[in-house]
């Protein structure tokens, strides 16, 4: 009764104390998960399909791939090079074996706070397997604040940097910090493997001005060049990967024309409006298809070259992938063309990432640590600001806090 | 002296009048229970170690099980003893200044950083010739006092040589604190085992 009489109370108050409207976000949200679901009924018959169409091209995949180089569809195909539905079993990996691994994260410039400057710091991490040799488990803050880094020539005018200019910073950062990190090998003849969390497709960088592009695609390359020349393999590790570029180069496949025109023109939209052949198996992610592929873990797909624009730039790091079943889920792996061509150095990625996993019991446990190493959590945030405002009181520089940041911090009652 | 060639057996994280916290050298290599430390410095302050813990570094990671032997881990997840680290907690029992050997509080605690040693079989005999510093250890209540009595009496007699006169000072020490409960003071003494 009671609990009657004080429900019309609370909804009255519920406007003026919560932040969130609670029942129209949780309306929207079963919104969404029956959206999902009927996605996910009508995603495993078109699973099927692309399961079925990637054993057509078991023995014909030079056909297919063939025909895909005199193609033009809008969508990125990957090149194929090998029988798309082989699988490769899970190597031995050495007793004893080094792994480096680095990640970032950065504290990006709030006009609102202290002074205009932002931090990228790089979680740096190596770890010996097999020798007892203790790891290396550290982090390198660097500070950006001068004029040049705080602002970019763009295309003949001065922009202010923004956080998707510092994200491509940090990327970049992360790359070369893993070259550095090259040099913590103890001996030589120690077996070797770089790991980087996420792609290492520069696809960010495609329809950015000229000399920005060009700046960070040459970091980005002379940091390929120095793991090419050291002979250590470094590979991106994506985690629930949505690409659908080896789908694509399926569906290529289906369509009836040869050779397949870019959408706008293609006459099978005329047949068939809505469904033409192609989107049989449209919206079927490749972490789908391989874990159809890939039964047994610790198995791998073959590697695919990437056709992304971007990697013409590439030269001789041009990117492969494959596709590794770790047990826990459908892993996409990138590595550079030096390295696929190389069937010890691929066998060698594929053991490290299948053994990180199981020690990281789901995710590669030198990322992780990388990752906890390269965070910046609200506590130590709190402190960067504050040593800024002290170091810049003590400085005898004025910092000034905007009104707006103050009100952030704590709103009156 | 001599014995200070040793490595510091820890370093002081956390100080106090009565007490401090210090931070293993090596991982779980804190002094035992019941040990004589020191801490060097003007005056030296002397402690008996009362806790020791092990755990992760940081406040939101705990340790799993793995169900594998500390050499196996240090082969395959070398990074597990990069994130625990081994603290002890020890009871300040005296110091020692140029006027000679106190067995009460001294009137500045430890600073932080400072190192923790063992105490030399010599040192430990030199202090422990007054039994008095027994009631401050057995009147705590946070710690194991009765254990923490036993370790106590069972370190010094074997730093001075096996010596039966001073089992005989330090269990007449230990009746005089238990005048009223027979049962609690005959238990301890039986299980100083010499």
């Amino acid at each position: 009764m009671c609990i009657v009489l004080r429900s019309w109370y609370v909804v009255e108050l519920t406007p003026i104390i919560n932040m969130l409207d609670h029942i129209a976000t949780k309306q929207q949200i079963n919104l969404m998960v029956r959206n999902q679901w009927s996605a996910q009924r009508s995603s495993g018959n078109k699973l099927e399909r692309a399961f079925q169409e990637a054993r057509r091209w078991t023995v014909d995949w030079q056909h297919l791939t063939d025909k895909i180089a005199r193609s033009k569809p809008s969508w990125l195909t990957a090149e194929i090079v090998e029988p798309v539905t082989l699988q490769r079993a899970r190597p031995e990996r050495p007793v004893e074996i080094t792994v480096l691994a680095t990640d970032g994260s950065q504290l990006f410039p709030d006009r609102h706070e202290v002074a205009a400057c932002y931090l990228i710091n790089i979680g740096t991490i190596v770890f010996h397997y097999g020798t007892g040799e203790r790891p290396i488990l550290s982090s390198i803050p660097t500070l950006f604040y001068t004029e040049e880094e705080l602002f970019l020539e763009w295309n003949g005018k001065r922009t202010p940097v923004n956080a998707d200019m510092v994200g491509v910073h940090r990327g970049i950062m992360e790359l070369e910090t893993l070259a550095d990190l090259t040099k913590k090998v103890p001996v030589s003849t120690r077996k070797t493997v770089a790991l980087s969390d996420g792609t290492l497709i520069d696809w960010t960088l495609e329809g950015k001005p000229d000399d920005f592009k060009n700046e960070m695609l040459r970091r980005t390359l002379a940091s390929f060049d120095r793991f090419e020349k050291t002979k250590i393999p470094v590979a991106g590790y994506i985690s629930s990967s949505n690409s659908a570029d080896v789908v694509n180069a399926l569906r290529v496949g289906l369509c009836p024309e040869d050779p397949v025109p870019a959408c706008e023109s293609c006459p099978q939209r005329t047949y068939h409006p809505d469904t033409p052949p192609c989107t049989a198996i449209e919206g079927v992610y490749d972490r789908a298809l391989f874990g159809r592929v890939l039964k047994n873990p610790g198995d791998r797909s073959v590697v695919f070259r990437s056709t992304s624009e971007i990697l013409k730039e590439y030269g001789r790091h041009r990117i492969f992938f494959f596709y590794v079943n770790v047990g826990f889920e459908i892993a996409r792996i990138e590595v550079p063309a030096w390295v696929a061509e190389d069937t010890e150095m691929l066998n060698l990625v594929h053991s490290v990432v299948c053994d990180q996993v199981d020690k990281g019991k789901g995710y590669p446990i030198i990322l992780a640590e990388a990752h906890e190493k390269a965070v910046v959590r609200g506590g130590d945030r709190e402190l960067f600001y504050q040593l800024l405002s002290e170091t810049y009181v003590r400085g005898g520089v004025r910092s000034e806090i905007s009104r707006k940041n103050i009100s952030k911090r704590r709103l009156l009652i | 002296m001599a014995e200070q060639a040793q490595p510091h057996v820890g370093e002081v994280i956390e100080s106090g009048t009565a007490e401090f916290t210090a931070e293993s050298r090596v991982l779980h290599g804190a002094p035992p229970f019941g040990a004589y430390v020191k801490i060097d410095g003007y005056p030296m302050i002397y402690a008996i170690t009362y806790n020791i813990s092990t755990q992760s570094i940081e406040p939101n990671r705990r340790p799993t099980a793995y169900g594998k032997t500390e050499d196996e881990l240090r082969l395959e997840q070398p990074q597990i003893f990069e994130l625990l680290r081994t603290e002890f907690n020890c009871l300040i029992i005296g110091y020692e200044d140029e006027t000679g050997i106190y067995q009460n509080l001294p009137p500045h605690p430890p600073k932080i950083h400072n190192f923790v040693h063992f105490c030399s079989a010599t040192e430990i005999a030199n202090f422990t010739d007054q039994a008095h510093y027994l009631r401050p250890i057995f009147g705590q209540t946070r710690v194991p006092s009765d254990d923490l009595t036993i370790a106590a009496i069972r370190n010094a007699y074997l730093a001075r040589g096996e010596n039966g006169h001073y089992l005989v000072k330090a269990g007449k020490e230990v009746a005089r604190l238990l005048k009223d409960d027979y049962d609690r003071l005959h238990s301890i003494l039986e299980r100083i085992h010499v």
